[in-house]
């Protein structure tokens, strides 16, 4: 499990995200507990119009200035009969049954019912994943409002987003650092040791040269023993907090995984060739003549453009 | 009346800006490596963590400091290749000095790279530097060790 502190850092931060206002905030009242406002107002009995609590500051018009920082996230109403949603998230309301905007800053292990860690049980993603696609696909929602088609299908695409994300152990890191604020970057690695890219040049040359299928699965084979090492090595990382390694680790798994995924289109190819000799001739047979047509058409291309 | 604009038959503008990119992918210059031991060659290898791609550029210089011969090797997209292979090709006969001039916006403009692929071309100019580099550091061992020799 991750530190708590870093947790709770995170949560309050992905709580005030919450808050910013937007399209999807719009329709529901970010209440409070009378009980609380009214406390509050008369506590301060100076005439002052904000009321500062729990690390919210409220107008007394209703409208919410900012949050600094909290643990628990606002509780939200039901747009349709107003009522409290009590779960995170709430995809359903208790009292009405209906369908739920998605709020905004929920993480996907949330969304997914899974704990915050790098290992996951597959299983149990694809059955929540299957079980909540069954309720809220937009084909449940036809006879309903354009409003009700409109949550369910921003709600159904959020779970199909969760589920690829934390379905592969490449992108749940990945989103498990970008909730942490890290991101791999953009730019090319000068941290990478010369050596790793040698070797990744190598397995990438490799692969370029089989000529058989046994040859790409055997590469295929040495390339997913090192991705489960490296699944390994990142859990223990992220375990023990040490995100600088995750995210050192997860570049070098971005590049595996590429390898791995070029294994498969590889060996799809060959297998194919095997089994068609004559595709081979066709390739070399409409390449010059592709050349042709390529170089045809840009000619043609400028001309028209000069003409007209 | 106005005269309505004849459809052109042709398909529009960024098709063919997306030829030069298809042709460098499909007919790409100077693939291949040269020998990295030798004395005159120098090798950038480097990485791109964001999309994994994988780039390895080679220069052979000849003794007034002008780059004769570049070959690469790039796994990864389209783009990726297409800015190598255009490096590859810009590096040919310049000098060095001249080389480390290359800046990649040339290249993502010469390419017409889309925002999203400019990180290629960021790629192919780090290629360029790092086997410019690599070359530099082999001189300066050449005279080092003709140095001590002497």
């Amino acid at each position: 499990m991750f530190h708590v502190s870093c947790l709770r850092v995170s949560s309050s931060l992905r709580a005030a995200r919450c808050l910013v206002p937007n399209r999807h905030a719009a329709p529901k009242a970010v209440t409070c507990s009378r009980h609380c406002m009214s406390t509050c107002l008369h506590g301060k009995g100076t005439g002052q119009r904000d009321a500062n609590f729990g690390g919210l500051v409220y107008r007394t018009d209703g409208s919410v200035l900012s949050r600094s920082c909290s643990t628990s996230r606002a509780k939200l109403n039901c747009w349709n009969c107003q009522q409290l949603l009590h779960r995170t998230p709430s995809f359903f309301c208790d009292s009405c049954k209906a369908v739920q905007p998605p709020e905004d800053g929920t993480s996907y292990f949330k969304i997914m019912d899974c704990d915050y860690t790098f290992t996951l049980d597959t299983q149990k993603l694809q059955t929540r994943y299957l079980q909540l696609q069954r309720t809220l696909h937009p084909d449940n929602f036809t006879q309903k409002s354009v409003k009700e088609q409109e949550y369910s299908e921003s709600q159904s695409a959020l779970v199909s987003k969760a589920y690829k994300t934390l379905l592969k152990p490449l992108s749940r890191g990945l989103y498990m650092l970008e909730l942490e604020g890290m991101h791999l970057k953009e730019g090319t690695d000068s941290v990478a040791e010369s050596h790793f890219l040698m070797e990744l040049m190598e397995i990438n040359e490799a692969l370029d040269e089989a000529q058989t299928p046994e040859q790409v699965s055997k590469i295929g084979q040495d390339t997913k023993g090192k991705l489960a090492d490296l699944t390994e090595q990142i859990d223990a990382a992220l375990h023990q907090g040490e995100l600088g390694t995750a995210k050192e680790l997860l570049t070098q798994m971005k590049y595996y995984a590429n390898i791995e995924e070029k294994c498969c289109f590889e060996d799809d190819k060959l297998e194919e060739r095997a089994s068609h000799p004559n595709i081979i001739e066709q390739d070399t047979q409409f390449a010059s003549g592709q050349k042709i047509y390529t170089v045809l058409f840009k000619v043609i291309y400028i001309s028209w453009n000069i003409l007209c | 009346p106005p005269l309505r604009p004849t459809p052109s038959p042709f398909p529009p503008l960024h098709v063919y800006l997306l030829l030069k990119v298809v042709d460098h992918y499909e007919n790409p210059r100077n693939v291949g490596s040269l020998d990295k031991n030798k004395k005159d060659v120098g090798t950038g290898l480097v990485g791109a963590p964001a999309c994994g791609d994988v780039m390895k550029l080679q220069i052979q210089v000849d003794g007034n400091g002008k780059i004769v011969d570049a070959k690469f090797k790039t796994f990864g997209c389209g783009s990726a290749i297409a800015s190598s292979s255009l490096a590859t090709e810009w590096v040919k006969g310049k000098s060095i000095d001249e080389a480390l001039q290359i800046k990649n916006t040339d290249i993502a403009k010469e390419l017409s790279l889309p925002p999203v692929k400019l990180h290629c071309s960021m790629l192919a100019e780090d290629a360029i530097k790092a086997a410019l580099s690599d070359y530099r550091l082999k001189q300066e061992d050449k005279k080092k060790s003709a140095n001590t020799s002497s």
